[in-house]
Formats: C-alpha cells, structure tokens, sequence
C-alpha cells in the first residue's frame, strides 16, 4: 500500500471515531464528572461516585426487571416465530400475504399513537402498568422481528435436505425437528440475541404501558435525566449501550444485514 | 394473535377516536390539529427533511470510499450507532453538546443532528449494500478514462445506485418523522415540537385521546411512503 492510500485510511479513520466515539465518550466524562458546572469546558472533578451507585437498589432493581422481561419477550417471541418462519419460508397457504404484510405494519407506522392506544385499552383489562402488559407491548417488535429473522433464516436452508428426509420415510414434523431445525440453531440464536437486545432497550411502549410501576434501564435513564440527573443518566445509558456493542463486536460476521435493517428501527 | 390485539386493534381505535366525537362522524379534531399544530407539522417535515439530507452527506462519500477501498474499522464504527438505542442517543448528543453549544442541544439543528448520528448505521448498511452491488467492471471502465475516487462515487455509484437511495431516503426520513426518544431526551420547553412529543402530552397531561389520535393520523399518512416501501418489498 502506498504512503498516500495509508494516510487517507488514518485520516478516514480518525473522521469516523471522531463523530462516531466522539458523543458516546461524553457520556463516560459525564458519568465521571463529579462537579460540572457551566460555561467550564470540562469538568472541574472527576471521581467513581455515580458508579457506586450502580450498586445501589435503585439500579439493580429496573436493570433485573428489564432483563426478566426481556428473557420472556424472547422466549415467547422464538415459540412463536420458529413455527411461523418455516410455514413462511416453505409452505404456500393461503393468507400468506396476509400474514406477512402484518407483520410489516409495526415496522412502517409510527409507533407511539399506537402504543397510547393500546395503553388505554390496556387499562380496560387491568394490564396497564404491570408486567404482563409491557411484555405484550414489546412483543409487537420483538415478534416482527424473531419472525422475519426466522424467515430468512429457513429460507436459507436448502429444502433438498428435507426432501431427502422424506424419502428416507420421516414426517414431515420429524424432517422439521430432526433436520431443518438443528441446521436454524445458529440464526435462532443470533434472533435471540437481538430480540432480547431490542427488549431491554424498548422505550417508548414501557414509558407509555409501564407507566407508573414498571420501571426498566431505559424508562429509568430517562426519569433521573429529567431530573437533571446528568450523571446518573450517562451512567445508565452506557451500561444499555454495552452489550449492543459487544455484540456486534462478537457477532459481526455471523450477522446478516438483513437481521440488522430491522435492528436499525430501534 | 398478538400484533392483532396490541397493534392493529388499537390502531383502529385511535382512527376511530379521531374522527368521532360522543359516537358522531366529525372532523373537529382534525380543526383542533391544524388550529394548534399545523406549525409543529411544519416543524417536524422540516426537521426529519434536515435529518435525512445530512444522513446522506455523510453517508455517501463514507460508504463510496469503503466501496472502492474495503477497511473493516472504519465499517464496523458506521455500523455503531445501529446498536445504540435512540434514548442513549438522545441523552449522549444532549450531554456532548451542551456543556460547549449550550443553544444547539433542544433545537431544531440538535435534534437533526442527532437523528442522523443515529441513522448513520442504517444508511451505512443500505448504501454499502447497493454500491457493493455495482458490477466492477462499470468502475474499472471509468477508471481507464482516468475517473478518481470523488468522480467514481458521484458519477457511477450514486447514480447506478439510484432506487436503493430513493428507497433509503424514504425510510430514514419516514423513521425520522416517528421518532420520540431523541426529541424527548434532547429539547426542554417551548418552542415548535416534534410530532411524537405533542401526541404524547397530548395524550398524556391533557388526556385529550381523540386529538393525540388525529396527530397521529397526520402522522400514518405522512409516512405513508415507507408503508409503501415495505408493500412493494412484498410483493418483489
């Protein structure tokens, strides 16, 4: 490689970590930042407190929350979804438009108005506010998802290997679990990730349906920022941060873009 | 079953809301939005228009120079902000810009600029998709002309690359126009609003349902386009 080719691959490098690292370091200074106060350009002390107080019950509490909700979303999301992408990928039924364009809906219309809606009929059935009735919320999204993740990825799965299974004399059922499915392990795992990613970072409809007793990381960033809580909100939005990144760091190769179109709704 | 009852049931309902009133057909609601909100409608266009177009500016020249010179950092960190949810976002591009621009963070330009920190990674997939999918044998003949880098991304991938762009455009600009987080975290107190924060007191401190459904209703039709995106995915 030419000097020339390596300094204009430094220069787009440093661009790029500039506006994309950039925002995301003022959240660790601020989370830092014991005393900062205007029109200093940097804080005047730095120090751990507002990470000790990630310890504290305050935290733990909407962090354990969100997770047992997420780990629910997922599981009911994949029951759903694994049946329903391989009826989508292999099968011709009719409604399969149907089905498939509802599925598309959630993605293409603005959520909020919706979730206010729901909400209000949620409160008709005593869901509103509980647990129970922000999974559902989040279960719009994490369906939509699981199932078109679901869908490519049986999709991918050349059909011949089944058919030979038929031949062999194995049901259709037994085909499904004993050959198509074990090949699916990979993306129903990297599904599972995501729709649990996209759970524990789901803010509109638990602000919305949560409201006022079921408190989650992002509900929680969102109150102590409110506050004036600057810190304690950098300190919240860094540890929601981390696995996405971890993620993609891990998971890069293993992602398909077409998972990763959907994600970017989030 | 699911999206049927905590999707498509209340979409209907707030359809309905929005046009009735004590069980009657009428459009006063629709006379309330544009008597109180026809500016902010304005106002959230202007925005998510403002979000797109830098989205683009910076996505284009960024995925052009990795179509023609693959570098897997600068890759990866495009695709970050796909992973950041738009609350983190909100919060972060309201803390790195207020200690030193204090007047950007709540406006119009802050809420821009946000959105298409947060757009980036979904354009970034998009673009490096289509421009990826532009036959090399079309750069290696601009080159035997003597076309460099800037001219191969203006006058070969942009312009093969055509519909994918068009189809981009309209889903960030649709996902702008939707977004409630950022605005959220980001703008405090008066002034124009984005359209999600005013469904939301709206609904919320006024309790004024059928309005925030018909703001809501403005709102389908205004992303109307990226429904069509995704019909017409479909049916390909």
């Amino acid at each position: 490689m030419s000097a020339r080719a390596l300094v204009a691959r430094a220069a787009g490098f440093a661009v790029a970590a500039f506006l994309i690292v950039g925002p995301l370091t003022s959240l660790a200074v601020w989370s830092l930042a014991e005393r900062w106060t205007f029109p200093s350009a940097w804080p005047q002390r730095f120090g751990l407190r507002y990470w000790h107080r990630v310890a504290t019950g305050d935290f733990l509490e909407p962090l354990r929350l969100g997770v047992l909700i997420a780990v629910i979303v997922t599981l009911v999301a994949l029951a759903m979804a694994i049946p329903l992408g391989y009826a989508l990928a292999r099968l011709a039924f009719p409604g399969r438009a149907v089905v498939l364009l509802l599925f598309l809906l959630p993605q293409a219309f603005p959520q909020l108005p919706v979730f206010a809606s729901a909400t209000r009929e949620f409160y008709r059935f005593g869901l509103a506010g509980t647990i129970p009735g922000v999974v559902l919320v989040h279960l719009v999204g994490g369906l939509v998802f699981a199932v078109w993740t679901m869908t490519a990825v049986f999709r991918s799965i050349a059909p011949e290997l089944e058919e030979a299974a038929w031949n062999l004399g194995a049901s259709t059922t037994r085909a499904f679990v004993g050959v198509a499915l074990p090949l699916a392990v990979p993306g129903i795992v990297a599904s599972a990730v995501l729709v649990f990613l996209y759970s524990l970072d789901e803010f509109t409809g638990t602000l919305l349906v949560g409201a006022p007793f079921v408190t989650t990381l992002p509900v929680y960033m969102y109150t102590a920022s409110l506050g004036y809580e600057l810190q304690i909100a950098s300190v919240t939005a860094l540890v929601l941060m981390a696995p996405g990144v971890v993620l993609l760091l891990v998971l890069e190769r293993f992602l398909k873009s077409d998972y990763l179109v959907f994600f970017g709704q989030l | 079953m699911v999206l049927g009852a905590v999707f498509l049931w209340p979409l209907a309902v707030s359809v309905l809301a929005s046009l009735t009133r004590d069980g009657a057909l009428t459009l006063a609601h629709y006379e309330t939005v544009w008597r109180l909100y026809r500016g902010d409608v304005l106002y959230t266009i202007g925005v998510a228009a403002a979000g797109t177009v830098l989205t683009f500016a910076a996505a284009i020249p960024a995925c052009g120079w990795l179509r023609l010179r693959a570098f897997g950092p600068v890759e990866f960190l495009l695709k970050v902000p796909l992973f950041v949810p738009f609350v983190v976002v909100g919060h972060a591009l309201r803390v790195a810009l207020s200690p030193h621009a204090p007047g950007l963070a709540g406006s119009w330009a802050g809420i821009a600029l946000a959105l298409a920190w947060k757009h980036l990674g979904l354009a970034a997939l998009l673009l490096l998709g289509a421009f990826r999918g532009v036959d090399e044998s079309y750069l290696e003949a601009a080159r035997d002309v003597g076309a460099t880098g800037g001219r191969l991304v203006r006058d070969i991938l942009v312009p093969m690359s055509g519909p994918a762009l068009a189809v981009s455009g309209i889903l960030i600009f649709s996902s702008m126009l939707a977004s409630f987080s950022i605005p959220l975290m980001m703008s405090r107190g008066g002034g124009p609003q984005m359209l999600m924060i005013d469904v939301y007191y709206r609904y919320g401190q006024h309790g004024d349902f059928a309005t925030a459904s018909a703001l809501g209703v403005v709102a389908y039709l205004l992303a109307m386009g990226a429904a069509l995106v995704y019909a017409r995915r479909l049916t390909a």
